[in-house]
């Protein structure tokens, strides 16, 4: 039984979908992101993963980025927040998931 | 804030497997990997740990450009096609805008400035009597037919170097915006 695999591939299919639910409840930046998942085992992913998806979305117009300087000792962090366009997609992804989560539901005859 | 030469090693290692990224990106990125560095270091995070958690910095650049060649191969016909009508067209126009409007910008705007300079050379030299020699050929010629006096031919190449000098600008006005808008163009088809 190799669940690792298919938990990977769940992982990578629905990523995408977490970071823009979570940029939607707040503009937030990498590390904080990459935080935010990490409580979530199904879901953590490393840096490897998060920047280069993050600069994805960022070119394809579903998120922007601006970079508010850090006060008080803390360092200039680099914020996203949605776009309208990311409001679609991600509109678009919902009704997708809640379409799979009936889909599962009903085969599973509850 | 203090950062340690291990980490600085590690973002100047990144930056350069960063290279075909172009330069204000690969700024962008580095800067963002910096602040996470930042940020832990802040919540008591051991340089070795960071490094740790953030990888070999060779396989986090090439992270972002595993990105940048799956999109860059994407091959679409559609792509293919629109590259090929417009490198057409831009090649055919290109080939008479281009040369034509090079060549009317500046020889137009000098002939419209050495114009109504030499209408003036020769209108000081009849006023003063000068006999600067060859202002006998600066002129204006209709072969013999009608002959001018040399204020009004001042006053004539004045307007005609104005006209001509406008056109020149114009040419060359013309020119640079075609060029821009090949350019965006082209961008824009990202090809």
């Amino acid at each position: 039984m190799n669940i690792d695999d298919w938990k990977s591939q769940i992982k990578r299919g629905t990523l995408e979908f977490c970071i823009l639910l979570l940029i939607k409840q707040e503009s937030s930046y990498g590390y904080e992101i990459i935080s935010t998942l990490d409580k979530y085992p199904i879901i953590a992913a490393k840096e490897n993963t998060i920047y280069p998806l993050l600069r994805r979305l960022l070119k394809e117009g579903y998120i922007s980025s601006s970079w508010r300087e850090g006060t008080e000792g803390l360092p200039p962090r680099k914020y996203y927040s949605l776009t309208d366009n990311g409001e679609e997609y991600l509109a678009a992804m919902s009704v997708e998931w809640e379409n799979l989560l009936n889909a599962i539901n009903e085969i599973k005859g509850e | 804030m203090i950062m340690e030469k291990e980490l600085n090693d590690y973002l100047e290692n990144m930056e350069k497997y960063l290279k075909p990224i172009p330069v204000s990106e690969r700024i962008d990125i580095i800067n963002e990997i910096k602040s996470e560095m930042q940020e832990l270091q802040r919540n008591g995070v051991t340089t070795e740990a960071i490094i740790d958690r953030l990888g070999n910095p060779k396989d986090l650049a090439k992270a972002y450009l595993g990105d940048l060649i799956s999109k860059e191969s994407g091959f679409s016909w559609n792509r293919f096609l629109m590259a090929c009508a417009f490198y057409s067209l831009v090649g055919f126009s290109g080939m008479v805008v281009i040369p034509c409007l090079g060549v009317i910008a500046p020889t137009f705007i000098v002939c419209g400035i050495a114009a109504p300079i030499l209408g003036a050379v020769k209108l000081i030299d009849y006023i003063f009597t000068l006999n600067i020699p060859y202002v006998e050929n600066i002129g204006i010629f209709l072969g013999g037919i009608v002959e001018f006096n040399p204020i009004v031919e001042f006053i004539i190449s004045l307007i005609v170097g104005i006209l001509i000098y406008w056109a020149g600008r114009g040419a060359w006005k013309l020119l640079v915006l075609y060029c821009k808008k090949i350019s965006k163009t082209a961008s824009k088809l990202s090809i």
